[in-house]
């Protein structure tokens, strides 16, 4: 009886396991995406380079899937660079399993296991996020809960260690170069609309939440006591009343000694502070920002874009066209005062100004300061920014002279008939060329940038597109006198010219040439032509695009968080696709 | 449902105590070093570089703390901020541009070469702990430099006794280097912008025997063992020989490693 009864069981328990699996797979939703960006490199003797240093070919790639079924969900993501493109750090170098993770959620309670990606608030005192064009991930990897105990409050937790490019997660050695701190954090916040009944149709809306992050890292230093705890705590308030909308958060943080602010002991503080106005045909944002000593770091010693814990929120207007993206703002985490004001406005259509389409007009003005730091008393001395002591005082509301960047533009964009669509802009520029790009003793750029972009419908399925860039600088320019050994900090200075046309034949080809001159710089060896062209396919959600030429000397920023791309020359292939 | 949030309330309230560390005094005591291990730290510096000048001032006052006479700091100046540009000075040297290789920022620094032959030199705020680690280590050998130099040639003549105060086995290198003190010039400063009189301590300016010095000894050292180099450089007209210094290391080849290192005033 028992040898027919142990394979019957075992053949209805696999029975079971089988509907079990079919179940799993046949009701779940499975997405992902797959990237690759390669680019062969030439020498080039019209842009200077002269040596490839060893590398012809660099490639970054990525393929990641998540799984989801009913209340779980998991997902990885696999990265390759080999070798890592030029501009991308080089500790990127390697293929593996960057990012995993699982999670259950059901409402009431959500636990992630894994690599974490969150943010609390604004980010002031915690966000985790990845940039694959920056080349930049600061998951956690570790666990985070979550808990929505009523209707409207959510508390959540994080707790892990941040990914270092390839390093492991488990050092040990405190003195090892890849060693890095814990991060600890908690977060409420408390809809009031949504647990308060009576308030649940009010156009009244207000929201409020808490957060406190801490660090546990380990003091190496000889001399002096490096905290091994840091904690950095914000508040925040959403109000909102009809068309106007409101938030604010403040953020504090205690003594934190680090390689970025020169190993003082200040306490460091932040304010974010947003007011706008929206109805159809307008809205006006109002944004102000003050940050002090808010670099935080998951170990002390850090001193490049690299195991960020937090997130300074830049407020300036993102550029996209190549000329007004030369100089973009990179944040400066030991102090700002910025400020931001843009009005978006569409003339009406049917009026004369707004046509049959209507014109939308928008104007944005930003500039960031440094702040003021003052002396402070340190065993009867006065010191400034001195190791060891608390560095500086600072009045919270007072702003330096000293001014890193100003941006105003202008923008018009016109649908002028069913055929015909044109943008414009124009942007006076402030950049402190010297403080955001390190390039000592270089003078600022000011100057004046516009451009013209204008789209022509051929048929239903054809179109093109012309740009018309400029940027001119107020001095320097042709006859700037450059000394010889100063050449290196001019390199893309001066006046610039860009033209692209591209052909579009929807819904699968692209055609593109351009050209960007730096006709006026200074230096007459470095007035070079950057010509490339570019084809790209798209097939659903894939895309290839293929395309050579020079790229000039830059950087690319996202979010405020920047990296240099050095000039190059050669042949670059794109291939992406999701499903 | 209350039980939960209590908790969770209690849960955080410890956090929030245990998650932050109020330091009131950030200077820790005062331990002197004992024993006669010196250790070299390489500063690699640019004039073009801001954030240089406070990275030194660190270094000079970890030197300051634990002994002028076991620390030293050679400044050496390498890499794209160390290529001059308008009037800033030009300290680059081609030893000086061959100990950088594989690195890519300034400032970075070795301590007695750990590291360096991987590329990875330390960020300031990474010193402390290989510059404990390193002095804490036994001495292997002394070094006694002996010199003369003739002013109206600007020619030194030097003579290093090396001394084994142990035994040991392996290949032994030396390498003699010059340096010049105090020279007064351009420097890019963080908040600053540009220092016109930026005093340069200890500037890196060139070997008497190459970036990787000359054999000492090849196979077993014993105790008392002792190994004798000479070498000679004409001073360049433009340095002050008041303010010149012989430096001598010698090292590991195998590992790169400097087992000690002795400085003297050439005057």
């Amino acid at each position: 009886m028992r040898r027919v009864l142990l394979p019957l069981l075992i053949f209805v328990l696999s029975g079971v396991q089988i509907l079990h699996a079919q179940s799993f797979l046949e009701n779940a939703q499975i997405n992902g995406s797959f990237q690759t960006d390669a680019q062969y490199y030439r020498l080039d003797e019209g842009i200077d380079i002269t040596d490839l240093y060893g590398k012809k070919l660099g490639i970054n790639g990525f393929g990641k899937v998540n799984y989801s079924y009913g209340n779980f969900s998991a997902g990885m993501r696999f990265e390759a660079f080999l070798p890592e493109l030029n501009g991308f750090r080089q500790e990127l170098n390697g293929v593996g399993l960057a990012n995993f993770f699982a999670t259950y959620d059901n409402g009431f309670i959500g636990v992630t296991v894994g690599d974490v990606y969150d943010q609390f608030g604004s980010g002031l005192v915690f966000r985790s996020y990845e940039e694959w064009s920056l080349g930049m991930d600061n998951a956690l990897r570790g666990v985070r809960t979550i808990i929505r105990p009523t209707q409207g409050v959510t508390l959540k937790g994080v707790y892990g260690r941040q990914r270092f490019f390839w390093a492991p997660y488990n050092e040990r050695d405190f003195a090892a170069d890849d060693y890095r701190g814990i991060v600890r954090g908690v977060d409420g916040e408390w809809d009031l609309n949504q647990s308060i009944t009576s308030m649940n149709d009010s156009e009244f809306r207000v929201s409020l939440g808490a957060s406190f992050v801490s660090k546990k890292q380990y003091d190496q230093s000889l001399f002096y006591y490096i905290p091994e705890n840091v904690g950095a705590a914000a508040g925040r308030i959403n109000l909102g009343y009809g068309r106007f909308a409101f938030s604010t958060e403040y953020a504090y943080k205690i003594n934190d000694p680090s390689a970025i602010n020169n190993f003082i002991y200040k306490n460091g503080q932040a304010l974010l502070s947003s007011l706008s106005y929206s109805q159809k045909g307008l809205g006006i944002v109002l944004q102000v920002k003050r940050t002090d000593n808010m670099s935080f770091k998951s170990m002390y010693t850090a001193t490049q874009n690299d195991l960020d814990i937090n997130f300074i929120p830049p407020i300036n207007y993102t550029h996209t066209h190549s000329l007004p993206s030369m100089y973009t703002y990179s944040t400066q985490p030991n102090g700002e005062m910025a400020g931001q004001f843009q009005i978006n406005y569409t003339i009406p259509k049917g009026t004369a100004l707004g046509g049959k389409y209507g014109t939308k007009l928008a104007l944005n003005m930003s500039q960031v300061n440094d702040i003021v730091r003052d002396s402070v008393m340190d065993n009867g001395h006065l010191v400034l920014n001195k190791k060891g002591t608390l560095g500086y005082s600072s009045n919270f509301f007072a702003v330096s002279d000293h001014r890193f960047f100003r941006d105003i533009n202008f923008e018009i964009d016109k649908k002028i008939n069913k055929d015909w669509h044109v943008t414009a802009q124009y942007i006076n520029l402030f950049y402190d060329i010297a403080t955001i790009e390190g390039h000592a003793g270089a003078p600022d750029v000011k100057a004046n940038i516009g451009f013209l972009d204008v789209t022509y419908k051929i048929d239903k399925r054809q179109s093109i597109r012309f740009e018309l860039q400029g940027l001119w600088e107020n001095e320097v320019h042709k006859g700037y006198e450059v000394n010889e050994d100063e050449k290196k900090d001019f390199q893309k200075r001066g006046d610039w010219a860009a033209a692209l046309v591209e052909y579009t034949i929807t819904p699968h080809w692209s055609f593109s040439i351009g050209d960007k001159w730096n006709y006026g710089n200074p230096v007459p060896e470095f007035r070079d032509h950057y010509f490339t062209g570019t084809v790209s396919y798209l097939h659903d959600a894939t895309r290839i695009m293929l395309s050579g030429g020079r790229q000039s000397e830059g950087v690319v920023c996202v979010g405020g968080v920047c990296r240099t791309v050095p000039a190059s020359s050669g042949v670059s292939l794109t291939i992406s696709t999701s499903f | 449902m209350k039980k939960l949030l209590s908790i969770t309330a209690l849960a955080v309230l410890l956090f929030f105590a245990i998650g932050c560390d109020k330091i009131d005094n950030p200077h820790k005591p005062f331990i002197p070093v004992s024993g006669n291990k010196t250790v070299l730290i390489k500063d690699f510096t640019g004039v073009r570089c801001n954030n240089c000048p406070a990275a030194a001032e660190t270094v000079h006052e970890l030197q300051h703390q634990l002994g002028e006479d076991c620390v030293f700091i050679m400044s050496v100046h390498a890499g794209a901020l160390a290529t001059p540009t308008g009037k800033f000075p030009d300290f680059t040297t081609e030893e000086g541009t061959i100990w950088y290789n594989n690195n890519s920022s300034n400032p970075l620094f070795s301590v007695d070469h750990v590291n360096l032959t991987d590329g990875n030199a330390f960020y300031v705020g990474q010193v402390d702990a290989p510059l404990n680690n390193a002095l804490a280590e036994p001495q292997l050998f002394s070094i006694d430099i002996e010199n003369t130099y003739d002013e109206a040639t600007r020619r030194v003549n030097v003579e290093n006794t090396f001394s084994a105060v142990g035994d040991c086995d392996g290949k032994y290198y030396a390498t003699v280097c010059l340096l010049e003190d105090s020279i007064v010039g351009r420097q890019a400063v963080q908040g600053i912008g540009i220092d016109t009189a930026y005093v340069f301590r200890n500037v890196f300016r060139g070997t008497f025997n190459g970036a990787d010095g000359e054999l000492v000894s090849d196979g077993p050292v014993f105790y008392d063992d002792n190994f004798v180099t000479t070498s000679t450089m004409v001073l360049d007209s433009t340095f002050n020989a008041d303010q010149c210094y012989i430096l001598t290391y010698i090292y590991d080849y195998q590992n790169g490693k400097i087992l000690q290192t002795e400085m003297k005033k050439i005057k």
